[in-house]
């Protein structure tokens, strides 16, 4: 919805937005809890409620909305070919912007062992079947991971009267948000277990229980540490994936660490014609940076054709991400930046040919908080080249 | 009161579907007694799917027997149920020269149309294999199909042709009534000329209830993993290991679908539950084959159960005591593979004892339903022109649309589970693994089977789903 404004306000006229959810704004429907729109509106809102503001401005563009109507190919000539209850439709537009989300890991990807029962979801499923459906999925719940919707369904199902028996996280630190954390584990007394893992589900036709086990630094269970946990529900919320089977498709190209397309700083992809923004770039911890990126994006709507990129922004030491991938004009855009480590008193280096060229101090900095940094407050080169980003500092043990 | 049957098959896995399918054909009443909530709800749902060649047969074994009896059939097969096998062929790899002999065995076994190969020649097709092949034997018989999906096209064309169903129906005694048999299950009692047991795990206990003698069918596990469709092609054929005296091996097969299956391994277990340690096993036996096998790309786990009898061999034979009730016994692998050649010898002996068979003039082949993810956008334009629901996509990462889901549920035996509508449309399928469509199902199973959310089910009868709504609170109290 964000590129889609952007796009109108910039001047773009014939704008399709294709949805193929019934209603748009995407699992921010499904996300009922308060805390959308501090940095774009500078007040608390629920997911429907952002969702609604963006809804009712497109309402006051001559943007098209296509709602229930899913791509289903895109060419790498920009044919999106989408069909809905009324036939088969293809476009072939100028631009094309992938703003498809993510999808949540699930069971099979983080190898947890055991039987087959019902009563294991993940925590966004979980999440619509209780937010918009109206259904409990369960009454004692273990939750697995402690990504922000796993935090937010703890403290969910703990109003709806269900009993969350602990939040087991495999890394010594927590991945959500440390306000999360607070307001959704500590107020209500549901134990978070870090460096715990479930090391198997067990139960015939619905979960009876789950094992769960210590483990060592590299994620291994230390034997001896097992303790089994009855519930009848096991809630996997072990981190999201970006969907890009589309862009894939398209011939776009990706980058296997934040698990998007390959991006500059307009979003444009690595591919003509074609932007990517929001959760399909990488994952964002803010619907705020999403709108943000969408935003950006829009505006660049007429620049269809390729720019040559004048520096590449590598990951280093300590760096899960850094978007975006590609500078064309560094004097534009915004970067993000995922550290892998909680840590105290760090700095951002940037380094050029192996020498540190820009240092940025970061008081505080946790993986589950991304840092942004304006691109023109850095001193660029005047070469052109690959720049590495690295961070340094204390590390963090445990949620202190 | 008690209904009345010709033949009254127990069990609901490819065997029994089998034979009822087979049985359709005559002018005969029917009755398929199912313990589950549907079909293919036991050894035949987990296993690896491949129709083995001729040279994968156990000679001079009853097994080796209905395994060529069922091949030639193959081809009619596909016809009459309107499916298609995928016809990749197979590679069993030696890494030795020891091994290499086992090749010129199969080969032997094959006749003539297998050959083997170098490695330089692999290469050509399937470049991911190991480095460390020695030689291959190459087999273009080969076949492969979803154990579901042929499952289900075998109940269905049954079904279309007369047989009946009951499900939840746990046969739990035998009786004699004059010359005819009666089975009590589900609290009915069912009358017939001949009883077929076709109950897999189970299909001893029920030879003990008829005062048969027979040992205990042991279960062994095998676990796999599934890829996910991304890797379509990564391997073409199915790729074996030399066999063992246990099983197979651990291989390594696409599936029709796109996906890629490693497995099973060969353990003592009786339950279908996975474990790390199995998990790893599989995972070294299907990278000593193609060492980058992405198994890190899992969509998920499964494992499946052999009924096997000491001797490895099946067993089929007619109960001392009721002399209409018919035991099949061991049907371990190749199961899926030979199942028309045990429904064809199971006609041969239910006619050997006097059942009449004759053949319908009216049996019907079965119309496939339209897969929406293998039509061409001509033909998806067609349907939705007739039926919107035809244009509304429930489960994104297979394509299945609200059409689909609805026929599944309400052509019968239809689907009354979440994996019942897994096995018919591969909802729940895919690379999210139902976490998207997940949220639509309920509702819709809801409303298209008249049911309400106590009764929604995963797949056994306790499997519940959803443990009430929420806000249920009682403002009048």
């Amino acid at each position: 919805m964000a590129a889609a404004l952007s796009a109108w306000e910039n001047g773009a006229r014939r704008v399709f937005l294709l949805e193929r959810g019934e209603e748009l704004g995407g699992i921010l429907n499904q996300c009922i809890h308060s805390g959308f729109g501090l940095h774009k509106f500078g007040e608390e809102l629920t997911g429907p409620e952002y969702a609604e503001r963006f809804a009712q401005a497109l309402k006051r563009t001559g943007v098209e909305v296509l709602l229930e109507t899913p791509v289903l190919r895109l060419s790498p000539d920009r044919r999106v070919t989408a069909v809905q209850r009324g036939g088969i439709f293809e476009f072939r537009p100028r631009s094309v912007f992938l703003s498809m989300g993510c999808r949540e890991r699930t069971r099979g990807m983080i190898n947890i062992p055991g039987g087959r029962p019902a009563g294991v979801f993940t925590a966004g499923l979980a999440q619509y079947l209780v937010n918009v459906e109206g259904y409990l999925p369960g009454k004692r719940f273990v939750i697995v991971g402690s990504g922000d919707i796993g935090l937010i369904m703890a403290r969910r199902l703990t109003l709806e009267g269900a009993k969350v028996e602990a939040v087991v996280e495999i890394r010594p630190t927590l991945s959500g948000l440390v306000r999360n954390y607070v307001q959704c584990l500590l107020d209500f007394d549901i134990p978070l277990l870090l460096s715990h893992a479930v090391s198997y589900i067990y139960g015939e036709e619905r979960v009876e229980g789950v094992v769960v086990c210590e483990v060592d630094s590299k994620g291994q269970f230390i034997k001896g540490t097992e303790e089994a946990i009855p519930c009848d529900t096991v809630l996997l919320s072990v981190g999201l994936i970006p969907e890009n089977e589309l862009s894939r498709q398209a011939g776009i190209p990706l980058c296997e660490r934040s698990g998007g397309p390959y991006i500059d700083e307009r979003f444009a992809t690595m591919r003509e014609g074609f932007f990517a923004c929001g959760n399909v770039v990488a994952v964002f911890d803010l619907v705020d940076y999403v709108t943000l990126v969408g935003e950006i994006a829009g505006k660049h709507w007429k620049e269809s054709e390729k720019r040559t990129p004048r520096f590449r922004l590598l990951p280093g030491e300590g760096i899960q991400i850094v978007l975006p991938h590609y500078l064309c004009n560094p004097r534009q855009g915004m970067l993000f930046i995922r550290a892998y480590r909680a840590l105290n008193k760090a700095h951002l280096l940037f380094s050029f040919k192996g020498k540190v060229f820009y240092t940025f101090p970061v008081p505080v900095c946790r993986p589950s908080e991304m840092l942004r940094l304006e691109s023109r407050r850095i001193p660029w080169p005047e070469e052109g080249g690959e720049i590495t980003v690295e961070i340094t500092g204390e590390e963090i043990q445990g949620l202190s | 009161m008690s209904e009345s049957y010709d033949v009254v098959i127990i069990g609901g896995g490819v065997v029994g579907c089998a034979v009822a399918w087979y049985l359709s054909r005559f002018d005969l009443r029917v009755l398929l007694l199912e313990k589950e909530l549907d079909i293919c709800c036991g050894v035949s749902k987990a296993n690896t799917g491949i129709l083995h060649a001729r040279s994968y047969h156990t000679p001079s074994t009853l097994k080796g027997e209905l395994h060529l009896r069922s091949l030639p059939l193959l081809d009619e097969a596909e016809k009459e149920l309107g499916i298609s096998f995928l016809r990749c062929g197979a590679l069993t790899v030696a890494f030795s020269k020891e091994e290499e002999t086992y090749l010129r065995i199969l080969k032997a076994r094959g006749g003539s149309s297998g050959e083997i190969v170098t490695p330089l020649e692999i290469k050509n097709f399937e470049p991911y294999l190991s480095d460390k092949v020695y030689a291959a034997f190459y087999d273009p018989e080969t076949r492969v199909i979803s154990p579901f999906k042929l499952t289900v096209a075998l109940a269905e064309t049954a079904f279309q042709n007369g047989v009946e169903f009951i499900f939840d129906a746990e046969v739990t005694a035998f009786e004699e009534d004059g010359k005819r048999v009666s089975l009590h299950a589900g609290g009915k009692k069912y009358t017939a000329c001949f009883a077929v047991n076709c109950a897999g795990l189970s299909s001893s206990r029920l030879a003990w209830l008829c005062g048969d003698k027979i040992e205990a069918i042991k279960a062994y596990r095998g676990q796999y993993f599934v890829l996910d469709k991304m890797f379509a092609g990564y391997v073409k054929r199915v790729i074996y290991p030399v066999p063992s005296s246990e099983s197979k091996g651990i291989l390594v097969t696409p599936t029709p679908e796109g996906n890629i299956l490693a497995g099973p391994n060969f353990e003592e277990a009786d339950t279908t539950e996975t474990t790390l340690q199995g998990l790893e096993e599989v995972a070294q036996g299907a990278r000593r084959l193609v060492p980058s096998l992405p198994l890190e790309n899992s969509i998920t786990h499964f494992s499946g159960l052999r009924p096997t009898l000491p001797d490895r061999d099946f067993h089929i034979f007619f109960s001392q005591r009721f002399p209409g009730v018919l035991h099949l016994c061991g049907i371990e692998s190749p199961g899926l593979t030979s199942c028309f050649g045990i429904a064809a010898y199971v006609g041969d002996l239910l006619r050997s004892r006097g059942l009449r068979l004759v053949e319908k003039r009216n049996f019907e082949y079965r119309k496939p339903f339209p897969v929406f993810s293998e039509l061409t956008d001509q033909e998806r334009e067609k349907l939705i022109a007739q039926d919107p629901d035809w244009g509304k996509i429930i489960c994104r990462c297979e394509e299945v649309t609200l059409a689909e889901v609805k026929h599944a549920l309400l052509f019968s035996p239809g689907a009354r589970t979440l994996d019942s509508l897994k096995r018919r449309v591969r909802t729940q399928a895919g690379r999210c693994q139902g976490s998207f469509c997940g949220m639509h199902l309920p509702k819709i199973m809801m409303e298209v089977l008249g049911i309400d959310y106590r009764s929604l089910v995963k797949s056994g009868k306790r499997s519940w789903l959803l443990a009430g709504e929420t806000k249920e609170v009682n403002f009048s109290a």
